[in-house]
């Protein structure tokens, strides 16, 4: 492929390739957060608010209303964000990518940025009249569906864009690549589906730990009140509640958060489980069409970071797992809460077991250059079962399916034995927010190592970071058959 | 047991069940040996030559394809299959590679500019010397058991049996 | 048989012994010639009884029209059926004769290809309908008790139906049935200790030959279209037994008393109602019609028009026909059916040492706990807001393999 490098007089933009980087990089994982939570909470909303309709529970319809009174400000934020970090960093810092990037993607930013428009429209319409269309359900919940796909509209164009950087199929700025094409450039697939669970996940993760900080406040012991001398019963404050009336108000709002933690844990838990295959599809992609990428991520000196990655993975369900236990505990049904915990045990087990590194280095090749690339016991600096494949991907493979069989089990619980809310204890609510921000944790990693992983370009064997500051060569293309190339 | 009497009816029955028993065996022993019959078939082994001329002028590290009409043992008389042989000379080495992925047995091939054997149903990838190095094929790419026969010019003539050097 | 009413007009007299009453149905006086052949037809056949029995079952009212998917299904079946008996007629299982009989029979055949065509769209259609049929049959817990071997049946048959949609793509003998047979062949080698010796059965030797042909045709004609006769002899059979069965919304009570509305119903119920076995809310519906003219309105609707559906694209796009089969191409990539991407996709996703986990015991896990369903879910509860332990595990297999064949379109596109 040939270099796209601009005919223009290479004006100088503020700062350096570092900093312009980490500020574009930390403006960018800030919009991810806002972004993914709107979306994903949007089909949380949908949910919810379609299963009140059906059962008449009112819980449901309560976490929907929250969910879309918490969009106003959510919303308000995340689009400063978003539209600070297109105008003064996107185009300010990384002008000339934007540019010429936009010259063969330009109607894919126009119809991103029109959903926008469409997201405004809905969204505010929804926080501000969700009260009052309370005797149009079924056109209320129309409303969030027609919002859910226009927001799914939106990721999906930022999707094509995101893929083209790291799978280009356009041939340069004056090919007259169809969109058709750009849409289907291969790793846009598992980016969109990845990224569709994704948001759910994370939007059910956000609310667990709303949920649990609020089991939490709501379960907080009162202070023991001062007694004024001469008095026998303590000081109340003017306007508060009687005893008995407090006590009600307290189990019913630890009633519904206790509910409520558990409803987004469950999606945060179970789309992680299908989030694993979907990932390694996605890295299966990336190694077909991006080698160079896939290798900086699985063999270069980002593997120390997907390492990380993997332990989260490992961490989520861990939580999860013990989440599960310890609410059946506490609601007294020993015989399920007992496979539960044999099933954390495993997974404790298979964490230590996956975690290990496979070489004790910075990265594969600077061992292969000092002739150390054979197993410590043989003197080198390899640990041959810390290998992806095939240990970390059965490691993966026996996660997934222990994690779905607690899952399954949890639920048939909940199902078969009716379960009183509000009885879970601090503990597992602390294990829930001990979730939720690995999940969050997770996403940020999740965007480091792609960022990273495609470096020196931006737009892979085209535009190059650099060139953003200075006008500068690409990085010179290191051929195929000098990298180890593995399953 | 005592030999006691047995009833006419309990004779019928037994009686039935013994024949219908003895039918079942003889109606098998032809179909079961009929259909595990190919598991010891002998497969008689047959040379052809490669065609497409001598192998001298084939160059170093270039794998090169050529076809060989092989007849594949095992039922009624049929003609021959065309099957490549990709030819291949490497550091002093021949080797007549067959085309067939060790994963799905799909079409492989030579791919120029990855200096590696491709196979195109999910991305199986072979070196210069079979060995297998990328996707899922699990073995190296298997060669035809192989000759060379030099004639009267003191040219080499590459002779494949119709069988492949390893099970894959 | 609600509009017959059986007895003489007055109680006093005793019937005539030879008046021919049978089950109740007075013998109209014969007329025409043609009513007096059917007369004598059914005097020594009894089918006349036979068919109100079948017409006139009560079957539910309400969701009419999603059990109509079953029946299609059998329409499409049939229809193959009949399409594979023309393509019998002139296909030639032989490996020098496979591809030039099936030119012939687009060339020179009057309306030839057409009926290849149909063979085609029938086959791709009824994957459709069979997956919808087994999606409804899910969602609506048609699986539980009594109807458990309904449901096994229905499996089994949803796994010879994929068999026999590759058997029969196997026998053109052209490049796409040639690696199709290639690939699909080598598939059993994979199992431990006797996998070797199957694919040699199948191949009649270590390659793909003549011998393969002709058994491939053997099972696609004759093994495997005999099995599933049988199979669909049981599956309807056991259907009428227990009756048709109608979702969560057929058995809703009304009134502030549902036990004895339940067993008002139960008194008032038609065959094959009260379905024997299962609970007492879900042995009748609430409200039942006759199963025709009602349900096989909808059902030769439905069906009419899935059948027109595969008759128009089998004339505009017919079935394709590649070059003649030749294993020592270097350029062409064997591609599955759509039908068969999931499976295929798994495949790049297990490499080497993990191939025989991912073909066999991935795929045997799925098979066996669709199998096992009935007795995993035992819950009586059929709504399906009660059943999320099976649904969610359900959304996650439904949800695999959709995304698999989606990632096989996605990778065939940028090879």
């Amino acid at each position: 492929m040939q270099p796209l490098i601009l005919a223009l007089n290479p004006t100088s933009v503020p700062g350096t390739v570092l900093t312009n980087t980490v500020m574009v990089g930390c403006v960018a994982l800030l919009h991810v957060l806002f972004a993914t939570f709107l979306i994903g909470s949007c089909t949380l909303v949908a949910l919810s608010e379609g299963i009140s309709m059906v059962t008449h529970d009112e819980r449901h319809e309560r976490l929907a209303r929250g969910l879309v009174h918490a969009w106003g400000y959510i919303f308000s934020t995340g689009a400063a964000i978003a539209v600070f970090f297109v105008i003064f960093v996107l185009v300010g810092v990384w002008g000339r990518f934007f540019v010429t990037f936009q010259q063969f993607t330009f109607w894919v930013w126009f119809f991103e940025g029109l959903t926008f428009i469409g997201e405004i429209a809905l969204l505010y319409t929804l926080y501000a009249c969700w009260e009052r269309l309370r005797g149009y359900r079924l056109a209320r919940l129309g409303l969030v569906i027609l919002l859910n796909i226009d927001q799914w509209f939106q990721m999906f164009f930022i999707d094509v864009i995101a893929s083209q950087m790291l799978t280009p199929t356009v041939q340069g700025a004056t090919d007259n690549t169809s969109y058709l094409l750009q849409f289907l450039n291969p790793t846009n697939l598992p980016l969109t589906v990845h990224r569709t669970i994704g948001n759910v996940a994370w939007a059910g993760a956000i609310v667990a730990l709303t949920a649990a900080f609020q089991y939490l406040r709501v379960t907080r012991r009162q202070e023991a009140t001062a007694l004024v001398p001469g008095r026998r019963e303590p000081v109340r404050a003017l306007g508060a509640m009687p005893e008995g009336e407090l006590v009600r108000e307290r189990n019913r709002e630890a009633a519904y958060w206790d509910w409520a933690g558990q409803w987004g844990m469950l999606f945060a838990f179970g789309l992680t489980i299908v989030q694993i295959w979907v990932g390694y599809s996605y890295a299966k992609e990336i190694q077909l069409h991006s080698l160079d990428s896939w290798y900086q991520m699985m063999y270069g000196w980002i593997s120390n970071i997907f390492l990380g990655q993997f332990a989260g993975l490992g961490l989520i369900f861990i939580l999860g797992v013990a989440y599960f236990w310890r609410r059946l505990k506490a609601a007294g049904q020993h015989a399920v809460a007992r496979r539960q915990q044999i099933a954390l045990i495993l997974l404790i087990l298979l964490f230590l077991f996956g975690i290990q590194p496979a070489w004790l280095a910075g990265s594969y090749p600077d061992i292969v250059a000092a002739h150390l690339a054979k197993p410590f016991w043989d003197g080198g600096l390899e640990d041959p079962f810390g290998f992806f494949f095939p240990w970390k991907v059965m490691v993966l493979i026996a996660d997934m399916l222990i994690a779905l069989y607690a899952l399954w089990s949890y639920v048939r619980a909940r199902v078969r034995t009716p379960m009183t809310m509000g009885q879970a204890t601090r503990g597992s609510q602390r294990l829930l927010i001990g979730m939720a921000v690995v999940v969050g944790l997770m996403m940020l990693i999740m965007g480091i190592i792609r960022e990273s992983s495609r470096s020196p370009y931006l737009v892979n064997q085209n535009i190059t970071i650099s060139h953003q500051v200075i006008l500068q060569q690409p990085a010179p293309n290191i051929p195929l058959s000098q990298r180890p190339i593995g399953p | 047991m005592s030999m006691g009497r047995i009833s006419r009816r309990q004779f019928m029955v037994r009686g039935t069940g013994a024949m219908a028993g003895l039918i079942t065996a003889m109606l098998s022993v032809p179909a079961v040996g009929f259909l595990l019959s190919p598991l010891w078939a002998a497969n008689k082994e047959i040379w052809v030559t490669v065609q497409g001329g001598p192998i001298d002028d084939i160059p170093e590290g270039l794998p090169t394809a050529r076809i060989a009409a092989v007849p594949v043992g095992g039922g009624p008389p049929a003609p021959p299959v065309n099957r490549v042989v990709y030819v291949t000379k490497y550091r002093g080495q021949l080797y007549a590679f067959s085309n067939i992925c060790t994963h799905m047995q799909c079409d492989v091939h030579w791919e120029p500019s990855l200096s590696l054997f491709e196979c195109p149903c999910h991305g199986g990838l072979y070196a210069i010397t079979g060995r297998n190095v990328g996707g899922p094929p699990p073995q190296p790419l298997p060669q035809w058991v192989h000759r060379v026969h030099v004639d009267a010019q003191g040219k080499h003539h590459l002779q494949i049996a119709n069988r492949l050097q390893e099970q894959i | 048989m609600s509009e017959r009413t059986a007895g003489s007009e007055t109680s006093g007299t005793p019937e005539p012994p030879d008046k021919g009453d049978f089950m109740g149905i007075v013998p109209e006086p014969v007329v025409g010639p043609f009513r007096r052949s059917w007369a004598w037809f059914d005097d020594r056949t009894g089918v006349t009884g036979l068919l109100h029995k079948g017409l006139y079952e009560a079957v539910p009212r309400q969701g009419g029209w999603a059990y109509t998917l079953g029946s299609a299904t059998l329409v499409i079946i049939i229809v193959q059926f009949f399409t594979g008996i023309f393509l019998l007629l002139d296909y030639v299982p032989s490996v020098t004769q496979a591809y030039t009989s099936l030119e012939y029979l687009r060339a020179d055949d009057v309306f030839g290809d057409w009926i290849r065509g149909i063979h085609l769209w029938g086959a791709y259609t009824l994957m459709l309908v069979i997956g919808l049929h087994a999606l409804r049959t899910f969602i609506s817990a048609s699986y539980k008790k009594p109807r458990e071997l309904n449901w096994i049946s229905g499996v089994m048959l949803f796994f010879l139906v994929l068999a026999m949609a590759i058997t029969g793509a196997m026998l053109p003998w052209d490049q796409a049935a040639y690696w199709t047979t290639t690939v699909v062949t080598n598939i059993p080698h994979y199992l431990p200790v006797i996998g070797n010796g199957v694919r040699i059965l199948w191949r009649g030797g270590n390659f793909v030959g003549q011998v393969t042909l002709t058994r491939t045709f053997a099972l696609h004609v004759w093994v495997l279209p005999a099995i599933l006769v049988a199979l669909i002899g049981a599956h309807l059979y056991l259907l009428r037994r227990h009756g048709e069965f109608g979702s969560w919304v057929n058995y809703r009570t009304t009134t502030d008393n549902p036990a004895q509305e339940i067993a008002e119903r139960a008194r008032r119920a038609e065959p094959p109602y009260p379905t024997r076995g299962s609970e007492a809310i879900y042995s009748v519906p609430s409200e039942t019609v006759d199963f025709f003219p009602d349900q096989l309105f909808k059902d030769t609707l439905v069906s009419g028009v899935l059948v027109v559906f595969i008759f128009v694209m089998g004339l505009i796009s017919g079935a394709p026909l590649d070059g003649p089969a030749n294993a020592a191409t270097l350029t062409y990539v064997p591609t599955p059916e759509w039908f068969y991407l999931p499976l295929d996709q798994l495949l790049v996703f297990f490499p080497t040492a993990l191939i025989g986990f991912g073909v066999f015991v991935v795929v045997g896990i799925g098979a066996t706990l669709m199998l096992a369903l009935p007795f995993i879910d035992r819950n009586p509860d059929r709504h399906p807001v009660h059943r999320p332990d099976v649904l969610i595990p359900a959304f996650f297999l439904i949800f695999t393999v959709i995304y698999l064949a989606m990632l096989g379109v996605n990778r065939l596109y940028n090879l």
